[in-house]
């Protein structure tokens, strides 16, 4: 927790430092859809998205990574959901009525990923686009492609495919834990 | 439908479907590369290539008239594609290959409509393509050609092909001599022995009865020599019963006064025959068959026409071929349809509610999509015709090359099996018949009489379906497994895991399916590099089958493969454990049942034990195997499954049994495939009427790894 404590204050820092650059209404160059976990807000371009469903009844498949949950049911397709907060080794909780599963498509490859709650679709414009400090790509961020920052917060756009991909990830590590 | 070669019924509409495609990419290339006026390299290869296909499968459906036919077809477009420059001036070559491709469709709607087909005879167009080809060559040119064709056209001189310094002599026998064919054949024979025949019509005599009556219309046609033609008269001259004679001339006028033919308008049709190219592609060229038959002509024409007008009107083919992708598709909706159908039909919403009307059309509903189920499912059912009647053909190589007398027995051809998995079997069959062929049947003969058994070896592949699985199997009557020899060579392979001792005769003669592991000193052309078995197995298993040996020493040994009927659909039992859904398949199920504490056994690891009907069975608890969380640990409240796979069994305990129902099958998603769940025991997932997703057991996979 210390570590997100410092997270937070960076972002701040960020923030301002993004608040002073100019605002000029630009084009608008990607969409993100945004989402709360916890208290924070993180968002995954919309071209990646297919649609966003309840928490079906989720079927448990043994021998996987823990942060895996399991199987659903999405129009007769079997798609795995990644319950995003074992995935950023946070608490998991209990799934409520805002609790959302959003199916993402990379490479034709279907995959749930299961919120707190979904909140909006966000047009991206280059100057309100930053990159993360290379110093803060580690852990979580890691997942993290850019920061979007708009009016009254700053958002953490995911990166889809290390998010669903292991690359460089110690799925073991992960699974242990 | 024409009747074919037994065997070969299924193959028909195939054949006719490939061939009509053919055909009808024959045209459309003779036509671009006609009005682009350029033949280039790769249309020359593709022209040849459909001929070539179109003469062998012709020749494996046992239609010779039309093999010969797509023969001389070939032969011709060979010397083009040899030497290409010969595509210079070639408007014939159109000509003659639009006059074959009618000819073929024709013959492909006669085949189709005519249950009493018999092949037409093709000789004139062979004899055109003939000539054809030796204009390429540069033998003869394009009006000795037309020449001949003419004098085909007016009689059947066609029959017999006159090149240049040829003569034909027409001889008839006396009228009641009877048994024309027979004198025809002595005649022959007689001439050949002391000239060069080049060729005689009826072509049959030999064989063929009926040829006679031909003879005594038309008379016996000979081809010989011009040289020779005066000696061979002399000799008919003195030939017992033979009437009058006559040398035809290759020469249209001359050959007018040939008894049996009206001269007039025979001298017509052969100009018909010759229309601008642009009429030959419209409509099949006139003059096919000569005037003697006169009526038999017209009938033949008008078929010809009919046939034209239905290839050109849409065509009617009873075959398309649809990609699997569409039908995989269609497979998906159709499941989706079934869910969703329960999902409305058994709502929670309508509990309690008196909905008699309602009910009658849910039923109504529940009815139609089983049909419709069972219709796409028909789809992509194809009969193992294909796979098993490739056999023959190996058989008939290795028979050649290996020098044993052996025959191949085809039982239960027709069994349907879903596309998917027919073509994961072809590789398999061929290995196995190989197998037997190289291995199983014995070298010498003298081993096969010792044992009281006939010379020829028998190879047979059958197939059966049964329960949702069809068993094919591949026996051979030789020698059976040498257990002792393949104990030896898996000790000297390491392959053994257990003292020599211990092995059962089944297991032992299972063991030549293990990785890098062959019987065969040598190395042969066909088999013995050791890494045959063991790819059949796993290619068998990839597709949801299993494969086990049966052997009996100087009996033979069969190969019984268990494979699933489609991968797509199985019959499963669902069994709750936790609140999760399993589906074991029905196939594996071999009974289950409710036991009491006190029937348990334990090894001394402590590991649980059942005892049934004198055989002990391992216990595996499915809630310890899986790690799942449920109330029901204790064996009287739980229920056992008795599953049976390659000979191995294991009782499974689950909380309870839900029912049995048929799942479509669904792979585990592309993204958990890097996690082996095949080796957890898992093959796949299923979605059930309520929407929620099973987990189908492997249960092959289950039993190796408790």
């Amino acid at each position: 927790m210390a570590d997100m404590n410092n997270l937070t204050q960076q972002q701040q820092q960020l923030k301002e430092k993004i608040n002073t650059a100019s605002k000029s209404s630009g084009t608008e160059i990607a969409k993100a859809l945004t989402f709360q976990i916890g208290d924070r807000v993180y968002g995954v371009d919309i071209s990646y998205l297919t649609e966003i469903i309840g928490i079906p009844h989720i079927t448990v498949v043994p021998g996987i990574p823990c942060y895996i949950k399991g199987v659903i049911n999405v129009r007769s397709k079997v798609v795995p959901v990644i319950d995003i907060r074992s995935r950023f080794d946070l608490p998991e909780r209990e799934y409520d009525d805002k609790t959302c599963t959003v199916i993402i498509n990379y490479l034709d490859i279907q995959v749930g990923i299961i919120v707190d709650q979904v909140l909006e679709v966000l047009s991206v414009k280059a100057e309100n686009k930053a990159d993360i400090p290379a110093l803060e790509r580690v852990n979580n961020n890691k997942f993290i492609e850019y920061i979007l920052e708009t009016n009254d917060s700053i958002k953490m756009i995911l990166d889809v495919k290390k998010l669903i991909f292991d690359d460089d990830f110690d799925v073991e590590a992960v699974a242990a834990e | 439908m024409a009747k074919v070669e037994a065997g070969m019924e299924g193959m028909v509409d195939m054949y006719l479907f490939e061939t009509t495609t053919l055909i009808d990419q024959l045209d459309e290339i003779l036509l671009r590369t006609e009005q682009a006026n350029e033949f280039t390299e790769d249309d020359i290869n593709e022209v040849f290539r459909i001929m070539h296909t179109v003469k062998g499968s012709s020749a494996m459906m046992g239609f010779e008239n039309l093999q010969k036919l797509a023969h001389k077809g070939e032969d011709m477009f060979f010397i083009i594609r040899e030497d290409p420059s010969k595509m210079k001036d070639i408007g014939f070559v159109y000509d003659l290959v639009f006059q074959m491709s009618d000819l073929f469709k024709a013959e492909i709607e006669e085949i189709r409509n005519n249950p009493d087909y018999e092949g037409t005879d093709f000789s004139e167009m062979i004899a055109k393509l003939e000539d054809g080809a030796r204009i390429l060559k540069g033998e003869l040119d394009e009006a000795e050609a037309e020449a001949n064709a003419a004098s085909a056209a007016s009689g059947k001189t066609s029959a017999v092909s006159a090149g240049e310094n040829q003569s034909v002599i027409r001889v008839f026998f006396e009228q009641d001599c009877k048994m024309e064919n027979l004198r025809a054949l002595l005649l022959l024979n007689r001439l050949k022995e002391s000239f060069d025949v080049i060729d005689w019509f009826p072509k049959d005599v030999e064989s063929n009865a009926e040829s006679g009556t031909l003879i005594q219309e038309d008379g016996f046609l000979i081809t010989l020599n011009k040289a020779d033609v005066e000696e061979a008269v002399k000799v008919i001259e003195q030939s017992l019963n033979v009437d009058t004679y006559e040398i035809v001339k290759n020469e249209k006028e001359e050959a007018a006064p040939a008894p049996a033919a009206e001269p007039a308008p025979a001298a017509e049709k052969p100009a018909e025959s010759k229309p601008a190219p642009a009429e030959v592609k419209k409509e099949p060229a006139p003059a096919k068959k000569p005037a003697p038959a006169a009526t038999a002509a017209a009938q033949k024409q008008e078929k010809q026409q009919s046939a034209q007008q239905q290839v050109s009107g849409g065509g009617k083919q009873s075959l398309i071929s649809v990609n699997l992708q569409k039908l995989d598709q269609l497979h998906d909706i159709v499941g989706e349809i079934i869910t969703t159908e329960s999902m409305v039909v058994s709502n929670p919403e309508l509990e309690g509610l008196k909905l008699e009307s309602f009910q009658k059309a849910a039923r109504e509903l529940r009815k139609l999509t089983d049909e419709l189920q069972d219709s796409v499912m028909s789809i992509r059912m194809v009969p193992l015709v294909g796979p098993f009647q490739k056999m023959h053909r190996i058989v008939r190589d290795m028979k050649q090359k290996l020098g044993k007398n052996v025959e191949l027995v085809i039982e239960g051809e027709d069994t349907e099996v879903d596309k998917s998995i027919v073509d994961n079997l072809n590789d398999p069959l061929m290995h196995l018949v190989r197998n037997c062929m190289d291995h199983g049947i014995e070298e010498d003969v003298n081993e096969r009489i010792e044992h009281g058994k006939p010379e020829k070896g028998t190879i047979k592949l059958s197939a059966t379906s049964s329960a949702g699985e069809v068993i094919i199997t591949v026996s051979d009557d030789g020698g059976g497994i040498d257990t002792d020899r393949v104990l030896q060579k898996a000790e000297d392979a390491g392959l053994l895991t257990k003292p020599a001792s211990e092995y059962s005769e089944r297991e032992i003669n299972n063991m030549i399916m293990l990785p890098g592991f062959s019987t065969n000193t040598e190395v042969t052309e066909y088999s013995g590099r050791g890494v045959g078995m063991d790819v059949v197995k796993k290619n068998i298993e990839k597709s949801g089958g299993s494969i086990f040996v049966e052997s009996k020493r100087y009996e033979g040994s069969s190969f019984i493969i268990k494979i699933p009927l489609t991968l797509a659909i199985i019959a499963g039992m669902e069994v709750r454990v936790g609140d999760i859904i399993f589906t074991v398949p029905t196939s594996a199920i071999k009974q289950s049942f409710k036991i009491t504490s006190n029937q348990i056994i334990y090894d001394t690891q402590g590991n649980e034990m059942i005892m049934i009907r004198g055989e002990c069975y391992p216990i595996l608890k499915l809630f310890q195997k899986f790690n799942l969380k449920t109330d029901i640990t204790d064996f009287e409240e739980g229920i056992l499954i008795l599953v049976e796979a390659d000979g191995k069994s294991v009782c499974l305990f689950a909380d309870k049994l839900i029912g049995e129902q048929q799942v479509v099958v669904k792979p585990f998603p592309a993204y958990l495939s890097r996690y082996n769940l095949k080796a957890e025991g898992l093959s796949g997932c299923s979605i059930m009427g309520d929407g929620s997703i099973s987990l189908i057991i492997d249960v092959n996979n289950i039993i190796d790894k408790q």
